[in-house]
């Protein structure tokens, strides 16, 4: 009987030590640059294509030529920062709920 | 990009080849090297799934460990993300997240071919994701769905400005999850191949740039799976703003 209480404790104490090692290990994640540049690329990349398609559209239907799509790029570049901005946001949350857990 | 007949060229692996034609008025509708390898994925899947969890053993066996590990994945992603009500929409993330993790590890396959690799195969994804979470936003909130491009709190005045920025930034989704994908696999794929180049002309020397292939195969195989999850989580992430608006 005390044995056995004696076996499980040292199962426990292995397995907390296990989990610590595996949590640590988890800490400094692998968050590659080029991962990282590629994320924040193509948010903005998209903005501006879907900026520029848009302006282009407009030009095409009212007869702007160059007004719509002007107004329509520099939207779109905002529209870009945006996504970064949430795509930064996001990437922080995740940072302080990885170092809460 | 391949020039003066050259057959060697790190781009030939992304060309289509038609095996069976087929042409249904005036559209091709052939079955080409690309369809083969999304029909071999599908296949993969679909034995993969079935067989492993065959036996429902409760001390599960390595290949059903597998798969229950691939199912709860998506289950805890899904949890995380969109909470309890995520649910409903496991299926669709499921299929979305197996096809292209299974796609793109067929893909790493010497001699196969990657559809992950071609825009158009994840633009139609994305599209599927894009359509869908819109179509939800407004069976979910009917016209209230519009008040999603409109920022809390924020001065009436700034509103003509900032809500076609919105707009630009939600109609930029579907491009960014496919080109993402696409590119990835598009630079991943090539730049093996380039360093395969290396290996010939090199001679003896081409012991180093085999070295790095195997490096850079691993490397590979981790993007692989690494976009797979991207793309079930970007898919999660909205789902979950068309349920819950901002």
């Amino acid at each position: 009987m005390n044995n056995s209480k004696k076996q499980l404790e040292n199962l426990k104490e292995k397995i907390d030590h296990l989990q610590h090692n595996k949590e640590k290990k988890s800490v400094p994640e692998r968050n590659s640059g080029t991962g990282f540049g590629f994320k924040i690329s193509t948010e903005i990349v998209a903005a501006l294509i879907v900026g520029v398609g848009i302006g282009l559209l407009v030009d095409n239907y009212f007869n702007t030529k160059p007004f719509g799509l002007i107004i329509f790029f520099i939207l779109g570049a905002f529209a870009g920062f945006l996504n970064i901005y949430r795509v930064m946001r996001r990437i922080e949350k995740q940072k302080s709920f990885n170092i809460k857990h | 990009m391949s020039s003066t007949g050259e057959k060697h060229s790190p781009l030939e692996q992304f060309e289509i080849v038609p095996y069976i034609h087929i042409d249904s008025k005036g559209i091709d509708i052939s079955f080409t090297n690309s369809s083969l390898a999304m029909t071999i994925t599908v296949a993969v899947i679909t034995l993969f799934l079935t067989f492993s969890v065959n036996t429902r053993s409760i001390v599960p066996s390595r290949l059903q460990l597998l798969s229950e590990l691939s199912y709860n994945f998506i289950v805890q992603l899904l949890k995380d993300t969109v909470g309890a009500e995520g649910r409903k929409y496991f299926p669709f993330v499921f299929t979305i997240f197996m096809f292209v993790l299974i796609g793109n590890m067929v893909g790493m396959v010497p001699y196969s071919f990657t559809f992950t690799s071609h825009i158009i195969v994840t633009f139609a994804l994305a599209a599927i994701v894009f359509i869908g979470v819109t179509v939800l936003g407004f069976v979910k909130h009917g016209l209230r769905f519009f008040s999603f491009f409109v920022i809390p709190g924020l001065p009436w005045y700034m509103l003509p400005l900032l809500i076609p920025i919105e707009v630009i930034s939600y109609l930029s989704r579907p491009i960014s999850l496919s080109v993402r994908l696409f590119a990835n696999m598009l630079a991943g794929h090539t730049l093996l191949k380039v360093f395969a180049g290396f290996v010939v002309s090199l001679g003896l020397a081409g012991f180093l740039p085999l070295a790095f292939i195997v490096a850079l195969t691993g490397l590979e195989i981790l993007i692989a799976f690494l976009q797979a999850y991207v793309f079930a989580i970007l898919t999660c992430l909205y789902i979950n703003d068309a349920l819950h608006l901002h």
